[in-house]
């Protein structure tokens, strides 16, 4: 008789649950039914909700320890049997409350019980930044856990991860559940035993990886047929042992949008190394012959699509040079294309802007974040070609060996729940790919940001220029300034101006790393200057200086609106957190990417119109080009993820002989 | 990436390694289209198959199982050149060979992934059926055993000796045919008379029967004779308008190599039906007025003409249009124009670059446009017919049904594709870069139509029948009680010096006459007697002079009489007795009306109209156009003398109404076709004195009376237009 524990049967069996993407009519109903899902989803309803949960707290709060822990277990044994009620719910929700504020001693708020509430309804829970999401995730965290399937908490660093597991490891060891966290360090078995744990603090690059190592440990057997087969077969040696997930049944996603939608399509590859010296030797000879081509006669860019394209005597020339050569040369089409990435390597990707040299090897340097990426390749050869123009030593591209985007991935879990601090934005996306409702929760004290109209300018050097006024202006009365930077570039450019203006200040990028939290946390101080990207110090919390308070607290300064609204209003909540004052502006000029890509004409025809003027020239049509350019921004983005994501049903449909993917 | 077709595709690493290869039971057959090489592969078992070109079949025939994909892919990377598929088209054919059952991988199949292809498949089958209501196709019956059976036999058709006998039953059938056109012509009044609708579907059901099974054994026929398949696995029946009809799936004919074989195959049918048709004539003319006779009769209206209309007709998808892309040698030729038709306006108008051109040679495009437009046209009209024919056949207590019809068909002809086409306009990734140009495009063409149609003023007319009506109409009365003996010829021009209209013959007054001179004479012998002077009585004399004179006035009272009973017309004009027919020899009271003379210098002309269409006369112009039934192209004017405001359900002739092949609908319960439906209109037209070579009009004549409304746009007048066709359908 062959067997399988349990948690093999349910990885083999994820999957299940995983829906294709609606197309026609019944995308359209999906969408509308998600319309009307948003209306009837209302905040009000988990906000009555967690009155009941609240209800409880008299009661808990005088019984005893071992009382309480009876209770608990009592709770496990309800939910484990999977037959609770709503009542149960709530009194479960109650228990960890008051177990969290004896153990660690924070005891929820009422808001922060309505997003456990809506995170147990599989929403998506926008929670403004600093109204304790971690301390959230524990209820449905633990209830998810009594139901003994494992539970996932996803986090975006290894560090949030451990430092989570570790802080709330006393509530959930209360409840009678045991906690891990999985890091990129740990070995198989370690991994193994976390995964085995009833809740696991992870990341997403690291739940995924294991998935897939997972998927090439099983090989061929991708079902479970299949694998019992196997396993009368050959006996106990069968890929199945070496597993070590257990199934993907529940999981909370912390970051939601930045894990789900602006990461959704980055693909995880398993690769291996395939040597391949012909084709290593094909990328320098690219590089060589894409020097002989002139820019304009030869070739045309684009940079809307960062795109390069060959004109008729490009090709003619291209076909001139690589005459008589064999080999990859022969063909017109193969030739071309080894030219135009080549070309497009050389113009669009720029050397310490898009990538840095380090030990002869190209790294990539994340443009909004400013971190280096030692474990990322550009797809298409396009690595290759950098290297190549680099004079670097080509390395061959890798051979894959098996890929899943996270879009993918997370639409494989039964219980899908997320929360972050900007997902309203993004709630259309939510639903069509993940079925997730989002939930506006309210913050615990009123929000008194202040948000300023943005300040348009003409052109990027009045902007800077206003930008250097202001924040001196704004220094001279002694509040923190954080000034938020689209790329790297702009914030070393920034750093320039207020250095020759003799501005003390201190920059967040690539090159200070490891202070970055030091300095996020400082950022708070009385006159501090702090320029940073957009995304550097997510998450991390910027205390204000006493003192500070009174005089308006932080001001926060966007010099550039990103593609997504959301990644703007991240930036924005930087300041006036937890009831704090604190005031937002944005500078942004005509020349913009943003605008310059996704509203070119609009745009130009504004620049044409001001031409020179350093002066500001906000108005209403100046402001709406920047709305409009968004707007479309973030259409593009989805629609080029839902794409992806039909692509990948297709492929699925279409190479079932391949086995299954995912 | 600006690259038309990348080498590289990310999803390589999940067939790279596979050794797939063709399922053991796949046929190969090599076909030439336009001077290039096709491969179609084939499964006979599920009739399956997937058309490829030359280098995509070089890479596919590569795969044997031993080699992996990847290696295959190297290979034909190395042969072919540039023509090779790239990883990405070799993903795609290996993804569609493997969602037709052609391909087999060593993996054992997926099951689940099977079972649900399946049941996508049926699905997207039943959708098909929803969407395509007036085509709907259910197999029933294998019939491949059958015709196994019986190829032996009924195969020998398909021969050259099969040919020349096939043209001899044709020109026998001709042969007899040829000298009754006149009487075959009249006949087709009746054949949709609802007498004769049963036998008319039963000469079709035959017909199409052995259509179909003309079909399949050509197929079976040249299956055996050139070893290549020939398997006839599916038939069924096709609810064409409902109407239930037999269809075969002789699809595998497709594998022939042979263009000869296949298009004898598609031309199958119709030659079967062509040959009944001869038959049926043959046996039609030698039968007298029998049921055989109407069957034989319906069988050959059935078997040629309508046959030639639709199955001969390459502009619907039916036999014809097979046998024309097989002989242009453009395979799929219909949606290929269609997707050309819109790639030439992604191309152009919208100017997407990315937008892949179906046509692979110049040749093809000029097909393409010209069977695109014209067959667009032409299904437009013919589903615009359809949508009639069934709303008119259909009894008026089931008239929400054709308006659910219509709705229907509206939503799957007119909204879906407008919604599909706006989702492509937002959404389409085709169409990222250029999108501001396609949408505005499409805005300036929806501006410019709703500009054409809805702003600029277009005349506007309205025809009505009227008959033509003197104005003077002398009554012609028998002024005698009589016999009509003679009578002028209805429409005879008359004139009151020299014409007589009616002869009356009356015996009693004969009589009299005869007796009043046999009187005379008795007396003028007796007044004789009495003045002859042996006898001579001058009393008796004055006596009898007094009754001569007396009898001598009566009798000229008579004559006269008499004479009044050749009766000239009143005034000159045209006569028109007051029965058509079946007067000479009746009897006519005194004072009975005869006919009447119409005077021909004055005539106007009585029109009806029913509610809808006199809103719109009431705001005609006064000056109208006069055409006669029969004569277009020439025309007089009038004038509209007036609208009778009261509607009013009397005709003022019955040429006007139904029963006649008027254009009022008659009141069924009135025999003689005077009485409206619905209440109608009269008005009254005169024409205005005509030029020499203009039509003469007559009275009694049917004529169109065209009204000029003042111009609208045509927006207004197609709304107004369907306001009123649903008016006087559904009575509104």
């Amino acid at each position: 008789m062959a067997t399988l524990p349990s948690t093999t049967w349910r990885t083999l069996t994820a999957g299940a649950g995983e829906r294709e993407l609606p197309k026609g009519l019944d995308a359209a109903w999906d969408a509308a039914a998600g319309r009307a899902r948003r209306l009837t989803t209302r905040t009000s309803r988990f906000l009555r909700r967690a009155q009941k949960v609240l209800a409880w707290e008299r009661h808990f709060a005088n019984i005893s320890d071992a009382r309480l822990r009876d209770a608990a277990a009592e709770l496990r044994d309800v939910f484990r049997r999977g037959r609770d009620t709503r009542a149960d719910l709530e009194r479960a929700f109650a228990v960890v409350r008051e177990v969290a504020f004896r153990k660690i001693g924070e005891r929820p708020f009422p808001v922060q019980v309505a997003g456990a509430l809506a995170l147990h309804a599989r929403c998506v829970a926008e929670m403004a930044t600093g109204e304790g999401k971690t301390l959230v995730a524990t209820m449905p965290a633990t209830v998810a856990g009594w139901r003994g399937r494992g539970c996932h908490v996803v986090t975006v660093n290894d560090y949030l991860a451990q430092r989570d597991a570790e802080w709330m490891a006393p509530v959930y060891r209360f409840c009678g559940l045991r906690v891990a966290h999985v890091d990129s360090e740990m070995e198989a078995p370690a991994r193994r035993d976390a995964y085995a744990a009833d809740i696991t603090y992870l990341t997403n690059k690291e739940v995924t990886a294991d998935f897939l190592r997972d998927r090439l440990a099983l090989g061929r057997l991708r079902s479970l047929p299949q694998v019992l087969l196997e396993r009368i077969d050959r006996g106990r040696a069968s890929g199945a042992d070496r597993l070590v997930q257990r199934g993907l049944e529940y999981a909370i996603v912390d970051e939601a949008d930045s894990v789900l939608i602006d990461e959704a399509v980055t693909p995880l590859i398993i690769s291996g190394q395939a040597p391949n010296p012909e084709q290593a030797k094909a990328f320098s000879e690219a590089a060589a012959l894409a020097e002989q081509l002139e820019p304009r006669r030869d070739f045309r860019t684009n940079d809307r699509y960062r795109e390069v394209e060959l004109t008729p005597a490009g090709r003619r020339r291209l076909d001139a040079l690589t005459d008589g050569r064999g080999g990859i040369w022969a063909g017109a089409r193969r030739a071309e294309e080894l030219v135009v990435q080549s070309l497009t390597a050389g113009v669009y990707y720029r050397r310490d802007k898009h990538y840095v040299v380090q030990d002869d090897k190209v790294v990539i340097v994340d443009e909004f974040t400013g971190r280096l990426m030692p474990d990322r390749e550009w797809r298409d050869g396009l690595h290759q070609h950098v290297q190549a123009k680099e004079g670097l030593e080509v390395e061959p591209p890798k051979d894959t060996y098996a890929r899943v985007s996270f879009q993918r991935f997370f639409r494989l879990y039964r219980h899908l729940a997320g929360m972050t601090g900007t997902a309203a934005e993004a709630r259309r996306e939510f639903w069509q790919i993940y079925h997730l409702p989002v939930v506006v929760i309210p913050t615990n004290r009123p929000c008194i940001r202040r948000v300023a109209p943005d300040r348009v300018f003409a052109s990027a050097e009045a902007k800077w220029q206003s930008v250097v006024e202001r924040i001196s202006a704004l220094h001279a009365e002694g509040r923190p300034v954080l000034i938020g930077t689209r790329s790297v570039g702009a914030s070393e450019h920034l750093s320039e101006l207020l250095t020759a203006r003799e501005l003390d200040h201190q920059v967040l990028n690539a090159v200070r790393h490891a202070e970055e939290a030091q300095i996020v946390a400082s950022a708070g101080m009385r006159g501090r200057i702090t320029v940073a990207t957009n995304m550097a110090g997510r998450g991390t919390n910027i205390r204000l200086a006493c003192g500070v308070e009174e005089i308006g607290g932080l001001v926060v300064i966007a010099t550039e609106r990103h593609e997504a609204g959301r990644i703007d209003r991240q930036l924005f909540g930087r300041c006036a957190r937890q009831g704090q004052p604190g005031s937002v502006e944005a500078v942004v000029a005509l020349d913009d990417e943003l605008v310059r890509r996704h509203a070119p004409r609009l745009s130009g025809s504004l620049r044409t119109r001001y031409g020179g003027t350093d002066r500001e020239v906000s108005s209403a049509l100046t402001r709406r080009v920047f709305s409009v350019a968004q707007r479309r921004a973030e259409r593009l983005a989805l629609r080029q993820r839902k794409g992806v994501l039909r692509t990948d049903d297709w492929l699925d449909e279409y190479l079932g002989f391949a086995g299954r993917e995912g | 990436m600006p690259v038309d077709r990348p080498t590289f595709s990310e999803s390589w690493y999940r067939v790279g390694s596979l050794r797939p290869r063709l399922r053991a039971g796949v046929q190969v057959h090599r076909q030439h289209f336009r001077g290039r090489m096709w491969h179609v592969l084939a499964d006979p078992a599920s009739n399956d198959f997937l058309r490829m070109s030359e280098p995509a079949y070089g890479f596919v025939a590569l795969l044997d199982g031993r080699r992996t994909v990847a290696d295959a892919w190297q290979i034909a990377g190395d042969r072919l050149g540039d023509a090779a598929p790239t990883q990405g088209e070799a993903i795609q054919l290996l993804g569609q060979l493997y969602a037709s059952n052609l391909l087999m991988a060593e993996l054992p199949p997926d099951a689940e992934g099977l079972l649900k292809r399946y049941s996508k498949r049926r699905r997207r089958e039943v959708q098909s059926y929803l969407t395509n209501l007036l085509f709907i196709r259910i197999p029933l019956i294998d019939p491949e055993h059958f015709l196994n059976r019986w190829v032996g036999v009924f195969g020998r058709i398909f021969s050259p000796v099969g040919l020349v006998v096939w043209l001899g039953v044709l020109l026998g059938g001709g042969y007899f045919v040829a000298g009754r056109l006149g009487e075959l012509a009249d006949r087709t009044e009746g054949l949709f008379s609802a007498a004769n609708l049963p036998l008319l579907y039963v000469a079709m059901i035959i017909t199409k029967i052995c259509h179909e099974f003309g079909h399949a054994f050509a197929v079976k026929r040249f299956g055996r004779v050139t070893g290549t398949g020939g398997e006839v696995h599916v038939m069924g029946v096709m609810l064409l308008v409902f109407l239930p009809l037999p269809y075969v799936d002789a699809s595998s004919a497709w594998a022939f190599r042979l263009k000869r074989h296949r298009i004898v195959v598609g031309t199958a049918g119709v030659m079967v039906e062509l040959a009944i048709a001869a038959i049926a004539a043959i046996v039609w003319e030698h039968t007298g007025n029998s049921t055989l006779s109407a069957i034989c009769y319906n069988v050959m209206f059935i078997a040629s003409i309508s046959t030639l209309l639709f199955n001969g007709n390459p502009l619907l998808r039916y036999d014809a249009y097979y046998v024309l892309s097989d002989l242009v040698e453009i395979p799929n030729l219909a949606p290929r124009s269609r997707q050309y038709l819109q790639y030439l306006v992604k191309r152009y108008v919208f100017g997407a670059q990315r937008s892949r051109n179906p046509a692979h040679t110049a040749g093809e495009r000029i097909w393409f446009v010209f069977y695109g437009i014209a067959s667009t046209l032409y299904r437009v009209v013919i589903f615009a017919l359809i949508l009639l024919f069934v709303t008119d056949r259909l009894p008026k207590q089931f008239a929400i049904i054709a308006v659910l019809f219509a709705a229907v068909a509206a939503f799957m002809w007119l909204c879906v594709p407008l919604g599909k086409f706006v989702r492509y306009l937002l959404t389409s990734g085709e169409l990222d870069r250029t999108r501001g140009r396609a949408v505005a495009a499409t805005a300036v063409f929806i501006v410019l139509v709703a500009v054409a149609i809805g702003a600029i003023p277009a005349p506007e007319r309205v025809r009505v029948e009227g008959v033509v009506e003197p104005v003077e109409l002398v009554e012609v009365y028998a002024p005698e009680d009589g016999f009509i003996d003679d009578l002028r010829d209805p429409c005879a021009p008359v004139h009151p010096a020299s014409d007589v209209v009616v002869r009356l013959r009356n015996p009693k007054l004969e009589d009299v006459i005869q007796r009043l001179k046999a009187n005379l004479a008795g007396l003028r012998r007796r007044r004789a007697i009495a003045t002859a002077p042996e006898t001579r009585d001058p009393g008796e004399v004055r006596v009898l002079d007094g009754h001569i004179a007396y009898t001598e006035r009566q009798l000229e009272r008579f004559r006269r009489r008499r004479a009044s009973l050749a009766v000239a017309p009143p005034q000159a004009g045209l006569w028109l007795p007051a029965q058509a027919g079946g007067m000479i020899g009746r009897f006519f009271r005194r004072g009975e009306q005869i006919g009447r003379v119409a005077a021909l210098k004055a005539l106007h002309i009585r029109a009806v109209v029913d509610q809808a269409d006199k809103r719109l006369i009431d705001e005609a112009d006064e000056r109208v156009e006069i055409r006669v039934s029969g004569r277009p192209d020439d025309h007089l004017d009038g004038r509209l003398l007036d609208v009778f405001p009261v509607g009013d359900r009397a005709l003022p002739s019955a040429a006007l109404g139904y029963a006649v092949g008027g254009p009022i609908a008659t009141d069924p319960k009135d025999a003689e076709g005077t009485t409206a439906a619905a209440p109608v209109f009269q008005v009254r037209i005169r024409p205005l004195a005509a030029r020499s070579g203009r039509p003469r009009l007559l009275p009694g004549q049917r004529v169109v009376v065209r009204f000029e409304l003042p111009s609208k746009p045509l927006a207004v007048q197609w709304w107004g237009a369907l306001r009123r066709l649903l008016q006087r359908r559904f009575r509104i």
